[in-house]
């Protein structure tokens, strides 16, 4: 039984080591003081990254375009989905349970296809490649997690106590703003957070809507990688990973439990 | 009186006029639905008719009507294509089953602080961009990698790993892993261990308990998994770019080159719709066979 226990624990152990050898060899890289991706480094420095921060295409992609567009498309997905949620939640309308589905229906298809059907569109509609479009495409991937956060949060709410706050004179939205609201703002929070971190991430629809100017820090990896590669491709990976890591962080603490998609 | 009258209608909608009910959900309901239409109907409904449409070498497509694009599919190299890209998907989708069971049992047994550290090392790198963790593997598989100079110290020679099968099959499973453990997770957490106790107490090998326990009683998160792999793998494009170059092409990488590098729209398109297609169609077929094999173990129980 303990041997069982043993095998599994292994297993669990070495499961784990795929998934994060990638990550622990960018990182490794990254502080590497020769000019080749060696790992283990040989010999530890901070060159790349001065080489880095001295590169303004890396600076524009990372600061004014792929923070930018994360704040937007949190922002705007937030509102869209935390509403459509809460219509869901909370009201029976004609055609509610089609739009249940419907609202999810961005998580199902393929990235390829949102990115080349945004693609034609944009052209079609003479829209030529700005933060704009990027916001426009990174609020439709972005969004059905919202609407799946918000709702859960709603779902496990109990009516009783805002029902309460009505009948003590409140109007309705002001019993939702202030009772139901407090009460699902983790919910809300952890929506704003996945919603920046989807669009921080994206690459399949982004390489498809981006333009010259507007480089999102991924699509900019994209193109290191393929044309000029030394280590400071891993410094500006390292970056990402090391954001992700802190928000990710940051929201478990938040939470003391388990988030989920 | 309205207010509460509201309060109550939204709560249950017993005996309440229907009207003023459903204009409040519609209005609430209604920028998302509008948004969804025109950023992701219409622009689906433009990539199939331009599926149909007629290749130009001038403007993007000339509006007259061909089923010439879908013909190009009886084309050997689309044939290669297509059965490539399914066989990669497939392969992944197996290959995150076997490695996603144990570690979504494990999280879904573990309390406290192993429970949240585990969750957090599963899901910060589901969230770092998948350029980031290809270029990951494109380093350790790389001519003078990691694992070239583990492989050279144990005598097995260097080995030209990148630009292989075997090295975007890696990268995938490696990016769709979490997308097989998550449901898989919330499936195995519903299952009470008493359960499993008495399986054990009853005799049953550790094997036994997965199989006549476990594995039925999960098999609604392990279906969503192995569709989420199988439909994210099946479209892929950046991973085998990266990792694959040249020599492992998939559906993706045909669409965005027709699409950006030789601008040839309508076969872009209509890529895309087979695609689609094909992905839903083997999706079907599998899940038929699935249901079959079910049907068949309950029947020999």
């Amino acid at each position: 039984m303990s041997r069982g226990r043993a095998v599994f624990g292994s297993a669990i152990v070495l499961i784990y080591g795929f998934i994060l050898l990638p990550l622990v060899v960018i990182v490794g890289v990254s502080f590497n003081a020769g000019s080749l991706f060696d790992f283990p480094p040989k010999g530890l420095s901070l060159r790349w990254y001065d080489a880095l921060f001295a590169q303004s295409s890396f600076l524009h992609a990372f600061l004014d375009v792929s923070v930018t567009v994360g704040v937007a498309t949190a922002l705007a997905a937030t509102l869209l989905g935390g509403l459509a949620a809460i219509a869901l939640v909370r009201f029976r309308f004609p055609g509610r349970g089609f739009l249940e589905a419907f609202f999810l229906t961005p998580l199902v298809v393929p990235h390829i296809l949102l990115g080349a059907a945004l693609y034609l569109y944009f052209a079609r509609l003479g829209l030529s490649a700005s933060l704009t479009t990027l916001v426009i495409s990174h609020v439709l991937i972005a969004t059905p997690y919202v609407v799946r956060n918000v709702a859960a949060g709603l779902v496990g709410l109990d009516p009783a106590i805002e029902e309460a706050a009505v009948n003590l004179g409140a109007s309705r939205l002001r019993a939702f703003l202030r009772v139901a609201l407090p009460q699902i703002r983790y919910s809300v929070v952890s929506s704003l957070v996945f919603a920046f971190i989807v669009s921080f991430s994206d690459i399949n629809v982004a390489l498809f809507v981006s333009g010259p100017d507007t480089t999102t820090l991924p699509v900019y990896l994209f193109s290191q990688v393929q044309w000029q590669s030394d280590p400071s491709i891993a410094a500006a990976s390292t970056v990402q990973i090391v954001l992700v890591a802190l928000v990710v962080a940051g929201l478990q603490k938040t939470f003391r439990a388990r988030i989920g998609m | 009186m309205t207010a509460i009258s509201h309060t109550a209608a939204s709560l249950d909608d017993a005996g309440e006029p229907r009207a003023r009910i459903a204009s409040w959900g519609t209005l609430l309901a209604a920028p998302y639905a509008l948004y969804l239409v025109l950023v992701l109907l219409v622009p689906l409904g433009i990539v199939t008719v331009y599926s149909f449409f007629t290749y130009s070498t001038t403007g993007v497509a000339l509006p007259v009507l061909t089923l010439r694009n879908y013909a190009q599919l009886a084309d050997p190299y689309f044939l290669r294509l297509i059965g490539r890209t399914a066989g990669i998907a497939l392969k992944t989708t197996a290959i995150c089953v076997v490695l996603g069971y144990p570690l979504a049992y494990a999280l879904a047994r573990a309390k406290g602080a192993l429970a949240s550290l585990g969750f957090f090392l599963l899901l910060t790198p589901l969230m770092v961009s998948p350029v980031v963790r290809a270029l990951g593997w494109y380093v350790l598989l790389d001519r003078n990698g990691l694992v070239n100079t583990v492989l050279v110290a144990c005598g097995a020679g260097r080995q030209q790993l990148l630009f292989s099968e075997p090295a975007v099959l890696v990268g995938l499973s490696h990016l769709l892993l979490p997308f097989m453990v998550l449901p898989l997770v919330a499936s195995i957490e519903r299952i009470p261990p008493s359960l499993e106790e008495a399986a054990r107490n009853l005799g049953a090998s550790p094997l036994g308990v997965f199989r006549k326990v476990i594995l039925p009683l999960s098999l609604p998160g392990l279906i969503s998994g192995a569709v989420l792999v199988y439909v994210e793998s099946a479209s892929a494009y950046v991973l085998p770019a990266l990792l694959g170059g040249r020599f492992v092409r998939m559906i993706g990488n045909e669409v965005y080159d027709a699409l950006l590098v030789s601008y040839n729209v309508p076969q872009a398109a209509m890529l895309t719709v087979a695609l689609v297609v094909v992905t839903i169609g083997i999706l079907g077929a599998s899940m038929a066979l699935a249901r079959r094999a079910i049907a068949v173990g309950r029947a020999s129980r």
